[in-house]
C-alpha cells in the first residue's frame, strides 16, 4: 500500500497556527505535514479492509472506469500536469472512512480533520458534519490513509470511533469502561487483554472475529493529547493569541465583504 | 484609465498571449469578445425538431422528469409530421419570419441531419426588447405558424384539439406556469427570464456540466467561459459597481483568464502537492510580488510565540491571488482524484489554511466562499441529499452567493473528473459540445478573449 506522501519543504516558513500552548501545538502538529505523527500500534492490512467493509479480504478493486492509461479523454494539458493518486490511476471506485470524536479529551476533533487529510493527502474529499468527518478517496487510496490515521497517534480506540451510518454518541458520557457511545454496539472492551474490539464493522455488519484496535489511552494521555481547551488541560485564557487572530480574521471578512478598498482599516483592525 | 492595474494573459499552455494589458480591457461590457458572447446567448435559441416531431406524433407533452416527457400522454390526438425530412424548408420560412429586413443577422443553423436548429435573431430585436425573451416567443410562435401552414392545419374550426397539441408542444404549460417546461423542444440557451433566480443572474442560469461541455472539457477554457458568463451576471446584478468594480475584475482575471500566468503556474509547482502546499506557495509568490508584506517587529504585528499578523498592501490584488490559488488547489486535488466530487471540500475546508497561514488575512471572497462551500459540500454529499456538483446551475440557491469565484472551481472539477459521476457532462450536455463545435465563439476561449482585451488596449 503506497505510504501518505512525504512534505515538501517550502522556501517561505510556514506559521501553521497561532498559539504558544500545549493545544496550540497539537492543533499545529496536526495540521504541518513536515511533523510525523508517532505510531502508537499496528493493525494488518487484511484487518483494516474488513473494518472498512468495502471489499472482501483478497478481493481485487471494483473499478469505476477504465485505467486512466487506456482511457481516451479529450485534450487538456492540465491533466497531463497534475499527477494522479495510484487509485485514480487504477480506475478505483470512490470509497470512504467516517470518524466520530468524542468531545472528551479527543486526540482529533471533527473541525480539525480537515486540515489534518487536506495537508498531508492528495486527492481527498472530506466533508464535517456535527460530530463526524467523512474522508473520501479512492479504494487502494482510502485503504493506505485508514492505516496511518488508526495507527498513528490521532487515533484513540475509546474516544474516536469508525461510523458508517448512525454516527451519534460524540456528545455523550463515556460508558463503564471509558468508551464512546455507540448505539450499533461496533466496539467493546476486551477486559483480558485490555484492547478494543470491533465486533462489527463501520456499517454495523457483524465480523466473522473480533478485530482488536489497541488499548486506550489512559485519563493522563489522553488529556496529554488533547487538541481542545478546556479547564483542566489549557485554560481558556491561553487562547489570546488564537483569539486575536480570529478576531482579525473576522473583521477582515466584514470590511473586506463590504468595501474592498479599505485595505488600511482590514490591516489595523484586531 | 480608471485603474493603474496592468497584467499578461497566457494560455492554458503557458503561452503569452497578451502583454501588460490594463484590467479594465476585460471588463465584461468593454471587452469585444465578452459582448460578443453575451450577445450569442441571448439571441440564441435552439429548436429540437426531432424531439418535437416525436412529441406530437405520441400526443406526449407538458412537465418533463427524468423518464421523459409524460405528464399528457394523449396519442390518439398524435400528428404524424415529417418535420425533420422538411428541415430545410423549415428553417428557410423561420428566417424569413423572424428577420427584420431582408439580409440582416438572422442566422439559423442546421445541425444532425436538421433535426436540430440553432436559431439567432436579430441583434435589433435584443437591442430593443426589454429582455431576452423574444428569444422563446418570436421562435416558438413563428414555428408554430409555419407547422399549421404547412401541414393543413390552417382552419381552426376544424379538429381544434391539434392546435392545442401544437401549443402544448411548442409552449408547455405557458402561462399556466411562469414559463415552458424543462425540456421544451424550443429553448434559449439562458433560463426564459420568467423562471430566473433573480434580477440579473441570466448570464449565470447555465448549468455547470454545459459549461464544462461548452469548453469541451480542457479545464482552464471552460473555467474562462464560466468566468465570462459569472462576471456577465455580477455586473448585471450590480456586485461591481464602484468599490467593487476592481475587486472584480482583478479576481475574474487572476482566476478565470489565468492572468500572470498564476493559476498555471501553481498548479505546476504543486503537480505532487497536497491542497496545504497551494497556500504555502500563495504565501510565499504573494510576499515576492509584494501583494502583502512582513510586519513590523513588535507586538501585536508579531506575537509572543512568534507568530507573525501579515499584512496586506492592497486588499483586491491579495483577494485576487486567493481566488487564483483556491482555483490551483481545487485543480490540484481533483487533478489528483481524477474526481469531481472533492471540489466542495477544497471550497468549504482549505480557506481556513489561508486565514491562520497569513496571520488572520481574510480568504478568498472575504469568506463568501467558505460559508457557499460547505452548504455546497452538504448537498453534493449524502449528508442532505442533492445531486452531483455538475447537474448545479450557476444560479441554484446553493451555489450562487460568491461574487462569481465558486462555480468556475465546480467546473474545473468535472473538467478532471474522469468518469466518477453519474451525471456527466456527456450524460446531460450532448448538445452543449454539439454547440461547441458549431458556434466558433466558444472555441479557444482565451485566446480570443486576449486579443480582443489587446485590441481596445489603446482606447484604455
Amino acid at each position: 500500500m503506497a505510504r501518505p506522501r512525504r512534505a515538501r519543504k517550502p522556501k517561505y516558513k510556514p506559521q501553521v497556527y497561532p498559539g504558544a500552548d500545549k493545544v496550540s501545538d497539537r492543533r499545529r502538529k496536526a495540521a504541518d505535514p513536515t511533523k510525523k505523527l508517532a505510531k502508537f500500534r499496528s493493525i494488518p492490512d487484511d484487518n483494516i479492509v474488513l473494518l472498512l467493509g468495502h471489499r472482501f479480504k483478497g478481493e481485487s478493486y471494483v473499478s469505476v472506469h477504465p485505467p486512466l492509461d487506456e482511457l481516451v479523454e479529450k485534450y487538456d494539458p492540465i491533466k497531463n500536469i497534475v499527477e494522479p493518486t495510484p487509485g485514480a490511476r487504477a480506475g478505483d471506485r470512490i470509497r470512504y472512512i467516517q470518524f466520530a470524536d468524542s468531545i472528551f479529551y479527543p486526540p482529533m476533533a471533527p473541525w480539525l480533520r480537515p486540515r489534518l487529510y487536506m495537508s498531508r493527502l492528495r486527492g481527498c474529499d472530506v466533508m464535517v458534519y456535527s460530530g463526524r468527518q467523512l474522508l473520501e478517496q479512492r479504494e487502494r487510496d482510502i485503504e493506505a490513509s485508514s492505516k496511518w490515521l488508526l495507527e498513528t497517534e490521532v487515533y484513540d480506540p475509546a474516544r474516536d470511533a469508525i461510523r458508517g451510518i448512525t454516527v451519534h454518541g460524540h456528545s455523550l458520557r463515556l460508558d463503564e469502561d471509558g468508551l464512546m457511545f455507540d448505539a450499533r454496539r461496533r466496539y467493546k472492551l476486551n477486559k483480558e487483554t485490555g484492547e478494543v474490539e470491533y465486533i462489527k464493522n463501520m456499517h454495523a455488519e457483524v465480523l466473522d472475529n473480533p478485530i482488536p484496535v489497541g488499548r486506550p489511552l489512559t485519563e493522563r494521555e489522553a488529556r496529554g493529547h488533547d487538541c481542545t481547551y478546556r479547564w483542566d488541560v489549557a485554560a481558556y485564557k491561553s487562547r489570546t493569541e488564537i483569539l486575536t487572530v480570529i478576531a482579525r480574521y473576522s473583521r477582515g471578512r466584514i470590511t473586506g465583504g463590504f468595501n474592498p478598498e479599505l485595505t488600511e482599516i482590514i490591516n489595523n483592525s484586531r | 484609465m480608471k485603474f493603474e492595474d496592468k497584467i499578461d494573459l497566457y494560455s492554458d499552455e503557458g503561452k503569452l498571449l497578451a502583454e501588460k494589458v490594463p484590467i479594465e480591457a476585460l471588463h465584461p461590457y468593454r471587452n469585444p469578445y465578452m459582448k460578443e458572447i453575451y450577445l450569442t446567448l441571448k439571441r440564441t435559441a435552439i429548436v429540437d425538431l426531432g424531439k418535437l416531431q416525436g412529441m406530437l406524433r405520441d400526443g406526449r407533452t407538458g412537465w418533463s422528469t427524468t423518464v421523459g416527457q409524460d405528464e399528457i400522454k394523449m396519442p390518439w390526438y398524435g400528428l404524424d409530421l415529417d418535420l425533420v425530412e422538411d428541415s430545410e424548408e423549415i428553417a428557410e420560412e423561420l428566417k424569413k419570419m423572424l428577420q427584420l429586413k431582408e439580409g440582416d443577422d438572422t442566422n439559423i443553423i442546421s445541425l444532425e441531419g436538421g433535426s436540430l436548429l440553432v436559431v439567432q435573431l436579430p441583434l435589433e430585436v435584443l437591442r430593443l426588447s426589454a429582455d431576452y425573451s423574444p428569444a422563446f416567443t418570436q421562435v416558438s410562435v413563428a414555428l408554430g405558424q409555419i407547422i399549421a401552414k404547412k401541414y393543413g392545419l390552417d382552419n381552426p374550426l376544424d379538429r381544434p384539439y391539434r392546435f392545442g397539441m401544437l401549443k402544448n408542444c411548442l409552449h408547455g404549460r405557458y402561462p399556466q406556469y411562469v414559463g415552458p417546461n424543462p425540456g421544451n423542444p424550443v429553448a434559449p440557451l439562458m433560463k426564459v427570464p420568467s423562471i430566473l433566480e433573480g434580477m440579473g443572474t441570466g448570464y449565470k442560469s447555465f448549468m455547470i456540466n454545459h459549461v464544462v461541455a461548452l469548453g469541451n472539457n480542457r479545464t482552464l477554457h471552460a473555467v474562462a467561459l464560466a468566468t465570462i458568463f459569472e462576471q456577465g451576471a455580477q455586473f448585471e446584478m450590480g456586485n461591481a459597481v464602484g468599490w467593487y468594480e476592481r475587486y472584480q475584475l482583478l479576481g475574474s482575471a487572476f482566476q478565470g483568464f489565468n492572468a500572470n500566468n498564476l493559476v498555471l503556474d501553481m498548479v505546476k509547482e504543486n503537480a505532487r502537492g497536497t491542497a496545504y502546499d497551494v497556500v504555502l506557495t500563495l504565501m510565499e509568490r504573494a510576499l515576492a510580488d509584494g501583494v502583502i508584506e512582513e510586519p513590523p517587529r513588535k507586538y501585536p504585528f508579531v506575537q509572543p510565540s512568534g507568530y507573525k499578523l501579515y499584512q496586506l498592501k492592497d486588499y483586491a490584488m491579495w483577494n485576487a491571488y486567493g481566488v487564483a490559488e483556491l482555483l490551483a488547489a481545487v485543480i490540484v486535488n481533483s487533478g489528483a482524484m481524477r474526481a469531481a466530487q472533492n471540489t466542495s471540500a477544497v471550497l468549504g475546508s482549505w480557506n481556513d489554511f489561508i486565514a491562520f497561514e497569513g496571520g488572520g488575512l481574510p480568504d478568498p471572497d472575504a469568506g463568501r466562499v467558505m460559508g457557499t462551500g460547505l452548504g455546497f459540500g452538504f448537498y453534493t454529499h449524502g449528508l442532505y441529499g442533492g445531486a452531483g456538483p455538475g447537474a448545479f446551475t450557476m444560479d441554484h440557491v446553493i451555489v450562487r452567493h460568491t461574487s462569481g469565484f465558486l462555480t468556475p472551481c465546480i467546473v474545473a472539477g468535472m473538467c478532471l473528473d474522469a468518469g466518477s459521476q453519474i451525471f456527466r457532462p456527456n450524460v446531460t450536455s450532448g448538445l452543449y459540445y454539439t454547440l461547441a463545435e458549431e458556434l466558433p465563439i466558444f472555441q479557444n476561449p482565451l485566446e480570443k478573449l486576449a486579443e480582443a482585451a489587446e485590441s481596445i488596449k489603446g482606447e484604455i
